[in-house]
Order: C-alpha cells, then structure tokens, then sequence
C-alpha cells in the first residue's frame, strides 16, 4: 500500500475510480488550483517514492506504455482558463487546465485562432495536448503546436518551477525548454503554463470533398494539390470507413482540403483545387464556410485515439511521398487478418492513422504486422492485454541513450508518468 | 599535454592541411563578428577542419582523451562571442564540410552539409520552386550549421517562424563520442525531441554535421511595398497596426533615417533619404490573397501618415530594395569605424515606446544609434555607433546596451531574439531566469555533455556554476536558498 500521508492536506481531491489509466486505479487523485499547489503535490509525492500521472482532459490516456506504477492522479483542470492575452501582439498564455474549446472561444471574440485540431476540444487541455504532442492535419498549412510555442512553466519532479522561453515571439534566450517538454509525455516535467503564438482567424473557409474509386486515383489527386502551389492547409484521404465516420458521402475513398485564407481569395483557391483533383474523381465538391469547421472536427474524430476495449489506433509516419505504399502494404497486413479497419492519411504530413477493432490477441497480431511500417509506428491506444511486454512507441530511436540520460536528470526517481514513455522510460 | 603528439594525432585524422596550431593562422579564430572589445579574444590550441563526420566524431574523441574544450564553429558570423574559445582547446572549423547531399522536392527537404551557405542553398532551391525559409542578413556568409545552432532568424521569418521550425532532423557528433541522426522527413518522432532541443542550443550539446532542412514551395506570387514615413514614431506605430489589423506579411522590415543614409550612400537603391524611416513590407501566397492582402497594407500606412507607397514592380526592383537592406549592417562603415549590434525583442505592442527610449538613450549617452531591425517580430537591432579609441566610449556602449535589455525585459521582451547568448550576453540571463530556471537548463546541458566540454563557458551566467546546480539538484530541496546562489537572481 502506497503510503499517502505525506500528501498535501489542503488540496482538493477527487474520486480516484474517475482516473483509471490501462485498468489501473490509482490510490489517490488530487486536484491543485495553483502552481504551487502542484509543487506541493509533487514534491511530496516525490520525497515519498509515489508514481503519479499527470491528467488533464484524459482524452489521451490510451497513449503510453503500461504504467510501471500509479499512485497518484494529480488533474491540472483547475489550473484553469486564460493567464495573460495581449491580442493585438497575437500571443496568449494559458494555463495547463485550459480547454481547447476554452481558449477558442476566448480567441475568437479577439478574431484570433490557434490553428490546431484537436479531437474533442471541449475535454483535451492545452497541457495536455503539449505534453502528447501530436498534431492533426493542419499542421500541413501551419506547422505544429510545437512550433507556436514561445514560453512555458513547469514544475519538476522535486516542487521546483522552472520556465523557458518568454512571451515575445522571437527568442533565443537560453535553451529551447519548450521543444524539450513538448511531446515528452508528462515525463520529464508536469506543465503548468504554456505561452503561444496565436494568427488572425481566418476570415473565410471552404474545403473541397472528392471521391475516388481506388487509393492509387484519390493520392494521385492529393499529390498534384500538395506538390502544387495551391496552398491548401490540410490534405486527407479517408477509406470507406473513415468516410462513413466523418458522416460524408459514402465513397470508397474520399479526399479533403482545406482552405482558409481571404474572403475573394478563398473562392477562388477552392475552384482551382477542386479542378486540379477533379481528374480521375467520382464527383468534387467545394463545401462552404459553416460547414467547413465541422467537417474537420469529424475528420479529427476519425483520428481520435481514445481507449477503447476492442479497438487498436495505429499510427505509422513516412516521407509524404510514400504515404501509399504504407497505406498498401498495411491493407494486405488487416484484410489478412481478417480485421474491421479504418485508415485516414494526412497526406501532407505524412502520418497514417489506422484503426483496427477485433479480438485482442488478433489486435496485438495486427500491432506486430503494422510496427515495422515506414519510418516509425505507434500504438497510440489499445486495450491493456494488447500492450503487454511491447513499447507501444515502436522502435528504438538513435538518441534513445540521451533521451534516458534526460529521464534521469529531470526525474530521477521516476516519478512521472513511470514506465509509460518510450522504452518503458 | 604533449602538444606535438596531439598535433600528430589530429593530422592524421583530417590530414596535414587540416590542423592550424601556429600562432598567427590561429590569429583570425580569436575572435568571431562580435566586437572584440565587447566579448574579447581566445586562442584555441588547435583549429581542426575535418571533412566528414567520422573525422569530427575521431576528433571528439582525441579532445576527451586528452581533457580539452571542444569549440564548434561555422563562418564565424555569429555577433555573441559563440563561437570563441573561451578555454582554448580544439576549435572544430565546419567550413570544408559544405556539399549539398540530396535535394527531394517531393518530400521537401533538402540534406546539407552543416557549412554550407546559407544563400547557396536558397540559390540552388529556388529556381527548382522551394525555398529554405530562414534568411539571415548575413547569408551571404553565414552557414546552415551556425543557423541550426544559433536558432537564426531573418526577414521571412514573420511568416515561416525561426531555423527551429525549418529543421527536419540533423546528423550530431554528442560529446560522447556517440554519431546519431534525430528525426527525418515524417513528423512526430516519437520520443522526447532532441532535434528541437538541439537547435538553438550554440554548439554546447554536440557538433551538427548533417542537417535534414525543410524545403518550402515557393509563393505563387510575390509583393514588396516600400513605405517611408515622416518619423520613427509613426512607422512604428503602422507596424503594430499592421500586426494587429490581422493581415500577415511575409516580412516587416524597418530603417531609420540614419540606415536610409548609410545604406544610399553606399548602394543608391532608392530609398528616400528625407523619410524619418521606411517600412518594407513583402507579401505572398495565392495571386488573389497578395492582392487583397497588400491594398489592406497599403492604406494601413496611408493611414499611418506614410509619405506615399511604392510597390517593387519588377524581381529586380524586390532584389535591389533586399538587397541594401540586408547589406545595411555592413554599409555602416560608412558612418563609424565601430558599431555594436544590440540584438532585443519586445512585444509588437511595445515597439512605438521602445523605440522613442532607443531616441532618449542615444540623446542621454551621446551616441549615435541607428536602427534596422524585423519590427513585424518586435525584434530590436540598435546599432550603436562609437569609435573604440575614443577615451571612455566602450564603457558608454556597454551602458546604453545595458539600459536597452533593462527596458526589454521590463516591458516583458527578452535579451536575445536571434543572435544567441554565447558571451557576450550570458549574464544578461539572470534578468530573465531564476535559478531555478537556469537550473533545468544546466539539467539539459548535462543529459548531454556530462563532463561540460562543448563550447565552455557560453550560454550560463559565469556566476551560475553547474556544480552548484548539482548540489541544488542532490538536496533536493525545492527552493534555491543557502547554496550561494542569491546572487543570481
Ligand atoms: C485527431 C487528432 C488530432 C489532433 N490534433 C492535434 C493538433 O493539431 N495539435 C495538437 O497539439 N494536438 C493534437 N491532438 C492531440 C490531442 O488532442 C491531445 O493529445 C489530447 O487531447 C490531450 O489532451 P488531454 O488534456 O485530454 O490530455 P490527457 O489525455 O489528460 O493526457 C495526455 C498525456 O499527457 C500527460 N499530461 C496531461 N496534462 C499534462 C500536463 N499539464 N503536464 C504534463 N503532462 C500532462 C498525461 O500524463 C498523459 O500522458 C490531436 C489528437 C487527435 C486524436
Ligand atoms: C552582418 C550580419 C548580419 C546578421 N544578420 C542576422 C540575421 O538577420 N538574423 C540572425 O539570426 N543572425 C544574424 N547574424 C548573426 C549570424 O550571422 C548568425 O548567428 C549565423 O547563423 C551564424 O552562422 P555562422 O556559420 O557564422 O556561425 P558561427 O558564428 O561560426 O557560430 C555560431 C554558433 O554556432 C555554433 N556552431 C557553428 N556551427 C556549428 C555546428 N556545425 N554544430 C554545432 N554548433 C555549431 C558555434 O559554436 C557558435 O556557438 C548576422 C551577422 C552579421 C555579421
């Protein structure tokens, strides 16, 4: 039994049994409103050997390996809502509990935008989607989370706050901290704050829906728009699957761009790419403005890696150019198998996001087939059975020696998230 | 240490012609572009110029073997003493290591060589339809490795953000010895970012010695607006009028009158010398959206009191106004035999009153200052000019320098936007950090380079030793109380 005496007294709790992570309960969940509330929380947590997993939306608590230990749930939601927005500098800092939603309902009254997508934005926090690092299909028009960041606070395993960066949006005043903890996971650090650059809202969007008989016609249509100079900021193809569950038309396959730019500009742009993959398509549509967001929040569902108990999300990444021949050859790995799939490709990225639901033992089958694909893979959610004794990170990265040597540094007794980074860091 | 041995020994990795040790060749790497008077001069014992990887990684080795400082260094361009010996040892020069592997327009992104130029490479993208979007003013000279490790900025960043956000993945000499590549051409590698934890980190992590760069697609098309304005005040205030209208240019250049002079003087591209500064402003993207983009412009400085708009109408017309204006540091020459680069950003809100202290500080400090700076990213360039000789001079500099960073940092800007810390700025830090800050920061430092001797004494306050960081770090008490350390705050 975890000994939890030394935990912070004055800190709110909450019902452990809400954060179960991979089938595990932790013995406590705690709740601090500030930053030093979560210093305490961890400090003491620390000091008395306990594991503990840093929770924000748990919209993606699917992703990580088997948590080699869990005690504590510490839930940033209360570290909440807007620290410091400045709209005519185009920079906001929020805090870790902030909701996706939030934070764009704030921007949008200031006409600005953080030009992410996110699966369910009313329950992911900006901690949290810094901490998972996984960014959707615009990443193609506007770069990732990653590179939006400008600052960030944290507080390290030991209580102490420590932050990089600053809220201007060109710096290079210290090392890049923020670079650092993005898409660690929680691991090295839990974030209390994160500093961003924000653009103007876009003020007009369309997106062009085309479908295709066969993967080979829809990437050749999506190839010709990203190699082009049509500047779409998102290009996807969807299976039949895929399609159905971003409730479009039924298609075998279905390709989608997305356009955001100027009003007379906009039109236009959504003419040219919808005659650019007109070749070789079944129909092309230019879907209008209001429908443009929803459209996309589906498309982000589709990608959604939530848990599940019988479903399987499989990411394999690759040069763009390549997207097809991973999509292929990962098909023939499914149909083999025998497995009902789902597969969405950011083709201007490069990632191909693949959903398999089935028996376990057939699931971790399909794990083993798909691992090896492109450059890299990752199980990014499963049922528990299926991640045992695998990294669900996939392969050993060359600088893996200096990532465990950072480990080591930032956490030394291992107290975040323990075991559930790559290589069980 | 047995200097004729070790003389043998690097020879015969990177070959005879590959060793510099006499005094007077190792004359010129005393010393980078920053001014001397400001972050002094270091002899390295040894230059070293290698020509592959595996002779940098054998070359790292021999320095570990024999206990020496390693140095990493491009073309010298840097402006904080980052690429100075500080502790002598063996400077590692990458200027001969400058072949351009592979260029994948499909995927696009190129495979580099760290000292390749950066111009070199834009001219060879470009007429292929990409570009390599970090355009520092110094490219002409400047290599792609300095960018990665200085995090460079330039003109186009505005739009297409910093080096950092251009670099797929890169090929790194770790002080251990160890050769790894990070990251590729897919995104989202899992694991923590190392590419990303490494650019901008000033040669103090590993020595870069193949950088995987992201290529963009070029514009389709391409507009450039010349506006001069009666004041700086006014300028400035078109500037944050511009940011805040929601219209994203390219770039947002400013030059004040006395840039217009030097840069006429020395190059006649046509900017207007009555003007109290000029705004050059480049749109791109879609044909239609420059269009709509670059009439909002347009009126907003029209209704900032420019004195008219020009636009660039032809390539060359763009070229020759880019041209004087990234040349502008160098025309100084024309005005004073010194000048020291300040290098500040503040929030683009805070450029307008920023820029009239610029104004007292000259006026109080009897300096001339000219300004040329990317005021779309409110990051400052006071150039400051003075003569060394003359009696006192340096130290006025330095104060005004000081007062300027003060400034920054109280209206919540930072000390360096993109020239780096290296020297010369590294106990600006502490106006910034708090220990406790600093200290993750040595934490990143060690994962790497456990026995401290990438590029030595750059980067952390020369009152913030990482000895102390580790006793902070042993006792694990979560404040930085008692350890000596008050100091830095
Ligand atoms: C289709 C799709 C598209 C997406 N697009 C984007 C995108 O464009 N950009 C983007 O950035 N993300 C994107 N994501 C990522 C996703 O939205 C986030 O990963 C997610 O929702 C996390 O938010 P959460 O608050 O629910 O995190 P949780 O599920 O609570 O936590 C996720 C992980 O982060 C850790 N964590 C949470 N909060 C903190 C904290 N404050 N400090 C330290 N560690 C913490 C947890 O321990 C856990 O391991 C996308 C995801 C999907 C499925
Ligand atoms: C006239 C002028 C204009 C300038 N304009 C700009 C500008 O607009 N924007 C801007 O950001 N900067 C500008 N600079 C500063 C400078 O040019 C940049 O910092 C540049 O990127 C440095 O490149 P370099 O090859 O000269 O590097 P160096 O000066 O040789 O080195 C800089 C730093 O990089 C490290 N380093 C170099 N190569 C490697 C490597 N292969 N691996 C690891 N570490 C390495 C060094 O140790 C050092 O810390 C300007 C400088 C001048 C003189």
């Amino acid at each position: 039994m975890p000994n939890l005496d030394a935990l912070p007294a004055g800190v709110a709790r909450r019902d452990p049994q809400d954060y179960a992570v991979d089938g595990v309960v932790p013995a406590a969940a705690l709740a601090p409103a500030t930053v030093e509330e979560v210093s305490a929380c961890l400090a003491a947590a620390n000091d008395a050997g306990l594991a503990v997993i840093p929770w924000g939306g748990g919209s993606h608590m699917g992703l990580g390996n088997l948590p080699a230990g869990y005690d504590v749930a510490l839930d940033l939601r209360a570290l909440d809502g807007v620290a410091h927005h400045e709209p005519d500098d185009l920079t906001i800092s929020v805090r870790a509990g902030c909701t996706i939603a939030e934070l764009d309902r704030h921007l949008a009254e200031h006409g600005q935008v953080l030009p992410i997508d996110v699966a369910r934005p009313d329950r992911a926090t900006i901690g949290g989607v810094v901490a998972a690092g996984l960014a959707g299909p615009r990443r193609f028009g506007y770069g990732s989370l990653r590179d939006l960041l400008i600052g960030i606070t944290v507080v390290l395993p030991a209580g102490r706050i420590a932050k990089g960066g600053g809220m201007v949006v060109k710096n290079v005043s210290g090392f890049d901290m923020m670079r650092l903890y993005y898409g660690s996971l929680g691991s090295l650090a839990v974030i209390t704050q994160v500093n961003m650059k924000v653009i103007p809202r876009p003020r007009a969007q369309r997106s062009v829906v085309a479908r295709f008989p066969t993967l080979a016609a829809a990437v050749e249509a999506a190839e010709a728009v990203r190699t082009s100079q049509l500047a779409p900021t998102a290009i996807v193809v969807l299976d039949e699957g895929a399609t159905r569950r971003a409730e479009l038309p039924d298609a075998r396959w279905s390709l989608c761009l997305r356009c955001e730019a100027p009003p007379v500009a906009v039109a236009r742009q959504a003419e040219r790419i919808a005659a650019a993959v007109r070749h070789g398509a079944e129909a092309a549509d230019i879907v209008e403005n209001d429908e443009t967001t929803s459209l996309w929040q589906r498309i982000a569902l589709a990608l959604d890696a939530a848990p599940a108990a019988d479903t399987i999300g499989v990411r394999v990444g690759v040069a763009p150019s390549q997207v097809s021949v991973v999509a292929e050859a990962a098909m023939n790995e499914l149909a083999a198998l025998d497995l009902a799939t789902e597969m969405t490709l950011d083709m201007g990225s490069g990632l191909c996001y693949m959903r398999a639901s089935g028996e376990p033992a057939v699931l971790r089958r399909a794990w083993e087939e798909l691992a090896p694909l492109g450059l890299h893979a990752t199980l990014l959610t499963a049922p528990h059975g299926v991640k045992t004794d695998t990294d669900v990170f996939g392969r050993r990265p060359a600088g893996f020696d200096t990532m465990r040597a950072l480990k080591a540094e930032f956490d030394p007794r291992g107290t975040l998230n323990r075991g559930r980074f790559i290589g069980h860091l | 240490m047995d200097r004729a041995a070790l003389r043998e020994r690097l020879e015969a990795v990177v070959g005879a012609s590959g060793v510099i040790a006499d005094p007077t060749d190792l004359l010129v790497y005393e010393y980078d572009a920053s001014d001397e008077a400001i972050a002094g001069r270091h002899r390295p014992d040894f230059v070293v110029l290698p020509q592959s990887t595996a002779q940098v990684a054998e070359v790292v080795r021999l320095a570990r073997e024999y206990g020496l400082p390693v140095t990493p260094r491009g073309a010298g361009t840097g402006l904080a003493g980052g690429a100075i010996a500080a502790r002598g040892g063996i400077m590692v020069v990458m200027t001969r290591m400058n072949r351009i592997i592979e260029i994948n327009e499909r995927d696009r992104y190129a495979i580099v060589e760290p000292g390749v130029i950066n111009l070199e490479l834009s001219n060879t993208t470009t007429p292929r339809g990409y570009f390599f979007a970090p355009d520092p003013s110094s490219q002409r000279a400047c290599t792609i490795g300095g960018n990665v490790a200085n995090n460079s900025g330039g003109p186009h960043c505005l739009k297409y953000g910093v080096t950092s956000n251009h670099i797929l993945g890169l090929e790194v000499v770790l002080p251990s010895g160890e050769v790894i590549w990070t990251g590729g051409p897919a995104p989202e590698w899992p694991g923590i970012d190392l590419t990303g934890t490494l650019v901008g980190s000033e040669g103090t992590l590993g020595i870069v010695t193949k950088v995987m760069v992201r290529l963009t697609r070029n514009p389709e098309a391409v507009s450039v607006l010349l506006a001069p304005f009666p004041t700086i005040d006014t300028a400035s205030n078109a500037v944050s009028a511009i940011v805040a209208a929601g219209v994203l240019p390219a770039a947002l250049e400013m030059m004040d009158q006395l840039s217009i002079q030097a840069v006429e003087a020395a190059f006649h591209a046509g900017y207007p010398t009555d003007a109290g500064a000029v705004l050059l402003v480049e749109i791109d993207g879609l044909s239609e959206a420059v269009a709509e983009s670059a009439d909002a412009i347009a009126d907003i400085c029209r209704q900032h009191d420019a004195m008219e708009v020009r636009v660039a109408e032809s390539a060359e017309e763009r070229e020759a106004l880019w041209f004087a204006r990234k040349a502008a540091f160098g025309a100084m020459g024309r005005l004073t035999p010194n000048y020291y680069l300040q290098d500040a950003t503040v929030p683009r809100t805070k450029l307008p009153e920023t820029l009239s202290f610029v104004g007292e500080l000259s006026r109080e400090y009897r300096l001339r200052i000219a300004n040329v700076f990317h005021a779309g990213d409110g990051n400052l360039h006071p150039l400051i000019l003075f003569d060394r000789y003359e009696k006192g001079a340096i130290e006025r500099v330095l104060n005004a320098g000081t007062d300027l960073l003060q400034y920054c940092v109280e209206r919540g800007g930072t000390v360096s936007g993109e020239h780096g810390i290296g020297l010369e700025k590294k106990d600006y830090l502490t106006l910034i950090f708090s220990p406790d800050d600093l200290a993750a920061m040595a934490g990143l430092k060690r994962s790497f380079d456990p026995l401290m001797y990438f590029n030595p004494e750059k980067v952390f306050p020369t009152s913030f030793s990482c000895g102390e960081v580790a006793a902070i770090k042993e006792s694990g008490v979560p404040v930085a109380g008692g350890l000596g350390l008050e100091d830095v705050v």
